[in-house]
């Protein structure tokens, strides 16, 4: 550590730094473009011209680049000197040639990096006679639009495209004040972090395609700290709204989490809430009513049906609202669980029962540190910011191991991937455990990748294991702890769980319920089934039961911000705020509680979850005590972060449930040819799947076959098979892909609902004649 | 001087390996490996060559420089990526003798313990890309590349890159990029291609031209090859000389022959209607240099003495037919096309100059423009990344000051002078 003098300022340094940077974070602006601090140093756009000199020494002081420029001790840095101020001034002055000069209808106007430079180190004249070098732009997709004319080519797209998140589809061509940012041919950007452009590039050549339709100038926006809904990471997020609608979200930094970049659905999923279909108003036996109707009739329902009563809260749900419909239960003598699917309720109850056990899961910063990992299923389309930390973890060279039943993108960044049926994966948890009691000459003449993951992951410092809750059963889920517990204490565990608040609901969720609740609606023990931003009637094994034990409901009540098949058949629909028009609190997949507040109020009375479960509590003469009371009677201990802070660990050890019960797998073993597994998309998820524009990058539906086991059955490639389960059938195309597991059909989730089942669970295949 | 490095070209029919060994080829190798490493570098430092690619560096101390105990693998790169407008030498060893490349990679390599070679073979050169490749693999065959070169315990494997065919890909970190597969930007030279080049590993370039001299002085020793220069330059030297002389053609002459002589003599003079007008002695991107200059020798030093560069030793010859204006202007528009783009006063600040000095040429010239190109190539020269700016805007510079009254003429009478025809305008 030694010091340096910048602008007078006395500035502490790491070795190894460079001027600009150290400069940065002593909170000292140099004008910059081609620097980040995600992408590093570059040196190309000579923006950050600052006057070197040593203090020791008499020689004259020299103008260089502060990113190139190592930090060294005794340098004095001089960023406001005439002759560093001039190449600054004559480096705006090149770069504005060939720009368009379009800011006054530029939808980068107000946050344009290159605005602000211009403005505080350029000239105030241009003196270029000559035309301008024009381009033509390319169709990038519906969610990212191209504008190169305004390309001051700082490289940073292709940087953090294909260097930092490791894409193959956007890169620079071409030479000379000629080169082009773009792909080979128009289409839609592949990689699930494109939308990152929009913040990454310093000017208006990449925005965001859904604010544009939907323009506001960023100085009218309301803003508040939130919490991205779309997936268990709970990266920080600011969405920005005006006249009582949701423009655009951008990433928000958090310095354990997303520091600079968020995924696509967490930036483009928030479309569901401007959704034509999005219910606004409260509807009774399919008529629109008033809030105060609708409250009116459910709470008649309740009474009615005296006692008999069951609630679904939701993993996507806050935990205000989980707790408050949980108390109403409680006061009800009424049952209740964040669950619609048993299967899931068990495998996200022991991931976080196994959590605590092992202690709590990497952040993101630290997934980016560890040097192997074993991860099941696929992370990019249920934890897509997991998979982009482990993509930066690759680029230092990280071992990955992957265990996978269907495609997954980080295959292409495995060290030892493999493919394995969703009915295997917990003889191949347990066999890894036995591996790592053997030596690995014995393994290796065994089986020699399952023996390359056990070495890499004993020869690691900062190993770590990371399984999908979604497509694992809690024997699996407990064996993947085991593998943990068996690799040793500097091992590190962590579950991508499904939904932005699936381990804060199962910490209120006691084991057991979903299926008693199931069981009770069927046999019409329970009359009166509230669902507070649920989908049971649209899960997809579970949905044929639900469907029908509703019948036996004398109210179906539903409280929801989308129109699911629950909502679309509810009795009494009370419309909810989304996430953004109300505050709460979600709990993260490191068990990490973090606040979003309200950024806006649309015109109609939409009030949250709590709220409305409140009002009802009022309505049926049984008050509930305040959310923050509520939740600290659920939560001992707990308290509310307040949003914008980084939050806090919940402290689960207090919590009367959860010693990660070693939970049956409901799913009997079966010994049926083939077997479905869930094909995932970084779309496909409860709320971003009410997101036009994203939904239109959905992939087709096919089902997917290992080519061999495909060829063994007489199944070519492209040809046309159908797909049969004791709900339903579906005829659909088939593919050959060599990264589905043998005897795997490889299905989206809406051919597994349209089947009537879920991962894992087995299927019957026929050709088309 | 006799001459050493062309004696055996023959672009039409160049030596197979054994007539190439016939008259006296792969002997350097028995030489080499005679010596330690570290001797071959000293000779070779002693004889005082200097890089033939244009910047001029001694190779011996390049060489010594990179150390003895570097990490392996270690890599030689020959630079056969001959762009420059006006220079053509290289083209004449690679399509007239590739065996004579070839030998001098080996002791070359040997002499830096250099593992695997690259031979970075301008895109538009692929026919004799085909014939080296050839050579290599006949070199191959005869075990004068492979394991255990002729018993000596060193192992050398040569390998063609044949460029996709753009002037910065002959810029040393340009090219290693290019070599990787990567996008030839240009890296940051700290730390040097010599610590950190081609795969992270020390890595030398050197141009073609540079290398074949080894060979000679191997077998020759330091003094003979220095005594083969003049007026201080050491060794032959491979002149082009193309533009407005009698006779454009590639010459090997001692090093620090006077240009006089080259142009008089060797190229045939002018046309007899016509005054020399100035030249440039390196290529395109060296300074124009006056018909004061003509007894100047060429050689490193005294061109650099006299404010230019020897660069590749490529004279281009202007005669008083000739608008300086034009020439540079096509030199200009010949480097903004070639930027690579990377850094901005390069990829922005060329165009510019070149659309300034068009409209001069078109007659449409401030008086205010002069004083621009002189602030423009102040800056895109300091401020660049690479050297490719800095020799871009070189023959500008040194235009602007030894024309100047053209210039201001062009501004003038609001067209140029030198074409014919606007006389009746004038």
């Amino acid at each position: 550590m030694g010091t340096m003098q910048i602008e007078h300022h006395v500035i502490p340094f790491e070795p190894g730094d460079n001027v600009l940077h150290v400069a940065l974070n002593a909170g000292i602006s140099i004008p910059h473009f081609c620097y980040h601090d995600a992408l590093g140093s570059l040196g190309a756009c000579r923006l950050c011209a600052v006057e070197i000199s040593h203090k020791d020494s008499g020689q004259v002081p020299r103008v260089a680049m502060a990113c190139l420029e190592p930090a060294g001790d005794g340098l004095i840095v001089s960023v406001s000197a005439k002759t560093a101020q001039r190449v600054r001034q004559q480096v705006i002055e090149l770069l504005m040639v060939n720009h368009p000069h379009d800011c006054p209808i530029c939808d980068e106007g107000g946050e344009c990096h290159l605005q602000n430079m211009t403005v505080t180190c350029g000239p105030p004249y241009r003196r270029y006679r000559g035309h301008k070098r024009t381009f033509l732009n390319q169709n990038l997709g519906p969610l990212i639009h191209h504008e190169m004319n305004r390309c001051i080519t700082c490289y940073r797209c292709t940087r953090f495209y294909q260097e930092y998140a490791l894409g193959h589809d956007l890169g620079a061509m071409r030479l000379r004040n000629e080169v082009y940012f773009g792909r080979f041919q128009d289409g839609p950007l592949e990689s699930p972090f494109a939308g990152n452009l929009v913040e990454v590039c310093p000017t208006g050549v990449f925005t965001d395609a859904l604010f544009r339709q939907h323009f506001a100038r960023v100085w009218d926006l309301k803003t508040a700290p939130s919490i991205c809904p779309h997936c268990s990471i709970g990266c920080n997020t600011l969405p920005g709204a005006r006249d009582g609608t949701l423009r655009r979200v951008r990433n928000r930094t958090h310095a354990e989490l997303n520091r600079w970049f968020i995924c696509d659905r967490g930036r483009f999923g928030h479309q569901y809430s401007e959704h034509s279909a999005r219910p606004f108003s409260p509807r009774v036996s399919g008529e629109n009513t008033s809030y105060h109707e609708a409250l009116t009739a459910a709470a008649a329902k309740i009474k009615a049906a005296q006692d008999c009563i069951g609630g679904l809260g939701s993993v996507r749900e806050d935990l205000e609202g989980n707790a408050m419909l949980q108390a109403l239960l409680s006061h009800l003598s009424g049952t209740f669980t964040a669950f619609n699917d048993p299967e899931l309720e068990a495998a996200t109850i022991s991931a976080v029962g196994s959590q605590q056990n092992s202690g709590r899961a990497p952040s993101l910063v630290e997934i980016e540190q560890i040097d192997a990992a074993l991860v099941i299923g696929d992370l990019t389309a249920h934890a897509p910011m997991i998979d982009l930390a482990l993509r930066q973890a690759y680029r230092r060279g990280a071992k990955l191991g992957l265990l996978h039943s269907s495609p997954t993108p980080l295959s292409q960044f495995a060290t030892t991937a493999m493919t394995v049926s969703p009915q295997e994966m917990h003889a191949r948890l347990s066999r890894l455990c036995e591996f790592v009691h053997v030596s690995s000459e014995i393994n290796s003449a065994h089986d020699p990748l399952m023996a390359d993951i056990v070495t890499s992951l004993k020869e690691a410092r900062k190993p770590l294991l990371i399984g999908t809750i979604e497509i694992l059963n809690a024997p699996v889920v407990n064996a993947l702890a085991e593998l943990a517990t068996a690799l040793g204490p500097d091992v590190r565990l962590a579950y991508a769980f499904p939904g932005s608040n699936a381990y804060g609901a199962a910490l209120l969720s006691p084991a057991g319920n979903t299926l008693a609740i199931l069981e009770a609606v069927e046999t019409g023990r329970i009359r009166t089934l509230i669902v507070a931003g649920n989908d049971p009637l649209g899960d997809s094994r579970f949905a044929p039961r639900w469907r029908m034990a509703r019948r036996n409901l004398n109210a179906l009540i539903v409280l929801d911000c989308v129109a699911t098949a629950t909502a679309e058949a509810a009795d009494i629909l009370i419309p909810v705020a989304a996430w953004p028009e109300r505050g709460g609190t979600f709990v993260n997949y490191e068990g990490r509680a973090q606040g979003f507040a309200p950024v806006f109020r649309r015109l109609e009375y939409l009030p949250s979850t709590a709220d409305i479960i409140a009002d009802l509590a009022s309505m049926l003469e049984h008050p509930l005590k305040n959310t923050a009371s509520i939740l600290h009677d659920a939560l001992p201990g707990f308290i509310a972060p307040s949003p914008g802070a980084a939050g806090a660990h919940i402290n689960v050890q207090k919590l009367p449930i959860l010693n990660a019960v070693a939970m049956q797998s409901i799913q009997k073993c079966h010994d049926s040819t083939w077997q479905a597994a869930l094909t995932s998309w970084i779309g496909d998820e409860a709320l971003a799947g009410f997101a036009p524009e994203l939904a239109k990058l959905a992939p087709a539906d096919v089902a997917l076959i290992n080519p061999e086991a495909a060829l063994n059955n007489g199944i070519q490639d492209g040809s046309r098979i159908i797909l049969r389960s004791p709900a339903g059938s579906v005829e659909i195309p088939a593919q050959h892909h060599p990264a589905v597991a043998s005897q795997t059909v490889s299905i989206s989730r809406n051919v597994l609902t349209r089947l009537g089942i879920g991962h894992g669970d087995p299927l019957e295949l026929a050709h088309v004649l | 001087m006799q001459a050493l490095l062309t004696r055996h070209l023959d672009a039409a029919a160049p030596l197979n390996l054994a007539a190439y060994q016939a008259v006296g080829g792969y002997s350097s190798l028995t030489a080499a490996f005679d010596l330690k490493p570290e001797k071959i570098i000293e000779i070779v430092e002693a004889a005082n060559l200097r890089g033939r690619g244009g910047a001029g560096f001694p190779c011996g101390t390049k060489w010594r420089l990179r150390g003895i105990d570097v990490p392996s693998p270690r890599y030689l790169i020959c630079n056969i990526d001959e762009s420059e407008p006006g220079t053509f030498k290289d083209r004449y060893l690679l399509y007239g003798g590739p065996h004579q490349i070839i030998e001098a990679i080996i002791v070359s390599a040997f002499a830096l313990q250099a593992e695997r070679a690259f031979i970075f073979v301008r895109g538009e050169y692929a026919k004799g890309g085909h014939g080296l490749h050839q050579a290599i693999l006949e070199a191959q065959a005869a075990g004068l590349l492979g394991s255990n070169i002729r018993g000596s315990g060193f192992n050398l494997q040569i390998e063609i890159h044949l460029s996709g065919g753009r002037y910065i890909c002959g810029e040393e970190t340009a090219q290693i990029n290019a070599i990787e597969g990567r996008r030839p930007n240009p890296r940051p030279k700290i730390p040097r291609p010599s610590v950190r080049g081609l795969w992270g590993q020390p890595t030398t370039t050197n141009n073609v031209e540079t290398l074949v001299n080894v060979p000679h002085i191997l077998l020759n020793g330091a003094r003979w090859f220095r005594d083969l220069g003049i007026n201080g330059g050491s060794g032959p030297k491979l002149f082009c000389i193309s533009g407005k002389v009698q006779h454009p053609g590639l010459f090997e002459l001692p090093c620090g022959t006077p240009v006089r002589e080259l142009i008089f003599e060797h190229a045939g003079g002018l046309d007899e209607k016509e005054t020399l007008l100035g030249f440039l002695p390196g290529g395109a991107s060296t300074a124009f240099l006056l018909p004061e200059h003509l007894d100047i020798p060429m050689d490193f030093d005294a061109i650099a003495h006299a404010g230019s560069r020897l660069g590749t030793g490529s004279l281009i010859v202007l005669d008083s037919s000739t608008c300086p204006i034009e020439v540079t202007l096509n030199l200009l528009r010949f480097f903004s096309r070639e930027s690579c783009g990377f850094c901005t006063p390069c990829r922005d600040g060329l165009p510019y100059l070149a659309q300034i000095l068009a409209t001069i040429t078109a007659g449409e010239g401030q008086c205010e423009d002069l004083a621009l190109l002189d602030e423009l190539c102040a800056m895109i020269s300091a401020q660049s990344f690479c050297a490719f700016a800095p020799g871009a805007v070189m023959p500008l510079i040194s235009s602007l000051q030894c024309f100047h009254e053209h210039y201001e003429q062009h501004i003038a009478i609001g067209h140029c002078p030198f074409d014919a025809t606007q006389q009746g305008a004038a």
